[in-house]
């Protein structure tokens, strides 16, 4: 690849700066981050689409600008909402004039973490925190259900994108280490979050009833009020869940489980226990 | 009902888009399903499927590039054919499911062709042309909206007649079996997020959400600031734990200087 031949900047003097402006505009840009997503190289050219704006004010020598296209086009995946971090980190680092090598460094060593981060704070934490919150609103048929749940989470997400990308162009390349301090904290502390709530979502909708009622003479038991619920309520569908969770680290498929957990609730209807 | 097809179609289209580029989540069941009902002329029964289905869909989401049964077609598909059949949501995921499952498929294969197409922007970079670059990704999210939108016509389209014929055709056994799996469903999204997040030495806060909801029913929101607050709790004795460590550590390099 013609990467593997070290390249310097043609025009070695360092570009103007980007405006507040015209970071917003490359913050909206970002939402195309995966437009063009494929397995090869993922995110790259939505990355490179993102920050097209900005490479063109930057580098005014077309081989210096061509130069870049090629290097941004590289693979490239992270997180959707972190992504604007990155872009600012990357782009005063263009700005500056500093060696291709070092750009392309700064950007694989951030995507990763940050991909990881991103999924943890914003997938397993903001999402289904507000969309928990908004569809128990909306299965009492309350309006609101959709609406807590839009705002609640565009308000990070947006925040997210258009926050980091000041944040990010700000600190430059001093930023990494920042990052590199706090990221082990922020991980652990969405995790925390994030896991409790899983707990207690299992508990509250994942809903595994058995109805068999235990005729012996005279009594009847109902099995699942009379025996399953004195001894733990909600027992049957955390073991369920963790059923799951075993299989799936076994190597199954989800698809799988959806096929296995169907035909239970068939033979489950058909037999009459459940 | 020609009309009421090519507005789902046109709906899903656009969630099918939200879904990658956008992000606002409005592609989520529980916006979609109220949408639906309005396409659908019960805006209710639609708002109260969409929640149920975004339990089911809770943990599917597109992590790292691998696909989860498409959310967008099974909210828009199963909320639907909840109100065209009049059955319980929770049967409506059944039906839902193989089509979300062929979504799937689809946008793996999208994703798999597209790779190519990479081989145009080398091009493009190499001249220096960055508008071809941009129609690129203009072009791959034209192709999320023909995807969503096509598959969430035909059905609706097609086979909502028939849809509602097979339903009435079907025993009670397997229309009670479609639902009760519906309700158990949940676990598989909740296994997949416990698959990622799950660490032996998280296990206790696990257990802690748990038996908060199980046993004195506790809201989400609360749960989440149960959450919060051990998280603070644990942020500073951790904290506080790494800066005495440093002391003692560094205390203990001068003694062994002097």
């Amino acid at each position: 690849m013609a990467s593997n031949v070290p390249y310097t900047f043609e025009n070695q003097t360092e570009a103007a700066g980007l405006s507040r402006h015209e970071l917003n505009i490359l913050a909206f840009r970002s939402l195309m981050l995966q437009a063009s997503f494929n397995y090869e190289r993922m995110q790259a050219a939505g990355w490179l689409y993102s920050i097209i704006p900005a490479l063109r004010k930057i580098h005014k020598n077309k081989h210096d600008f061509n130069r870049s296209l090629q290097d941004h086009s590289e693979f490239f995946n992270t997180h959707p909402f972190l992504v604007t971090f990155i872009i600012g980190v990357v782009l005063a680092m263009e700005e500056k004039k500093m060696s291709r090598d070092a750009i392309r460094a700064i950007k694989i060593a951030l995507m990763g973490p940050l991909g990881g981060i991103g999924d943890a704070l914003f997938f397993l934490t903001l999402l289904p925190i507000t969309a928990g919150i908004g569809a128990s609103l909306a299965v009492q048929g309350n309006i609101a259900g959709p609406i807590v749940f839009l705002l609640a989470f565009n308000v990070v997400h947006f925040g997210a994108v258009f926050g980091l990308i000041h944040v990010g162009y700000g600190t430059g390349v001093k930023a990494v280490t920042k990052l590199k301090a706090s990221m082990k904290y922020i991980s652990r502390g969405a995790s925390i979050v994030g896991l409790t709530v899983v707990g207690g979502l299992i508990a509250a909708f994942v809903n595994f009833k058995i109805t068999y009622v235990w005729s012996m003479g005279k009594t009847n038991i109902k099995v699942q009020e009379g025996i399953l619920d004195k001894i733990m309520p909600a027992m049957i569908p955390l073991a369920y869940t963790l059923l799951m969770y075993w299989l799936l680290k076994k190597g199954w498929s989800p698809i799988w489980l959806i096929v296995t957990t169907v035909v239970i609730g068939l033979l489950g209807a058909l037999s009459g226990v459940m | 009902m020609l009309t009421q097809a090519l507005l789902i179609a046109l709906l899903a289209g656009l969630a099918g888009i939200d879904l990658y580029v956008g992000l606002t989540h409005f592609h989520r069941p529980v916006v979609l399903g109220g949408l639906v009902g309005l396409i659908m002329g019960d805006f209710t029964t639609g708002l109260i499927t969409g929640g149920t289905l975004e339990l089911i869909w809770m943990g599917m989401v597109p992590l790292a590039g691998a696909q989860p049964p498409n959310v967008v077609i099974g909210g828009i598909i199963g909320t639907a054919f909840a109100i065209i059949t009049r059955q319980d949501p929770k049967t409506a995921v059944g039906i839902a499911i193989p089509f979300a499952i062929a979504v799937q498929g689809l946008i793996t294969l999208l994703f798999t062709l597209f790779s190519p197409m990479m081989q145009k922007v080398d091009a493009f970079a190499k001249a220096g042309n960055y508008k071809g670059i941009e129609k690129i990704n203009y072009f791959g999210a034209t192709n999320y909206f023909l995807v969503s939108a096509i598959v969430a016509f035909l059905p609706i389209y097609f086979g909502s007649g028939a849809a509602s014929h097979i339903v009435s055709a079907v025993p009670q056994w397997v229309l009670s079996g479609l639902s009760v799996a519906g309700g158990i469903m949940p676990a598989i999204g909740f296994a997949i997020l416990l698959k990622i997040m799950l660490k032996k030495e998280y296990i206790m806060f696990f257990i802690v959400g748990f038996v908060l909801v199980a046993y004195l029913n506790m809201t989400t929101l609360a749960i989440a600031l149960i959450g919060l607050a051990i998280a603070l709790y644990d942020y500073h004795v951790n904290k506080n734990k790494t800066e005495n460590y440093k002391n003692i550590a560094n205390g203990d390099e001068m003694a062994d200087g002097i």
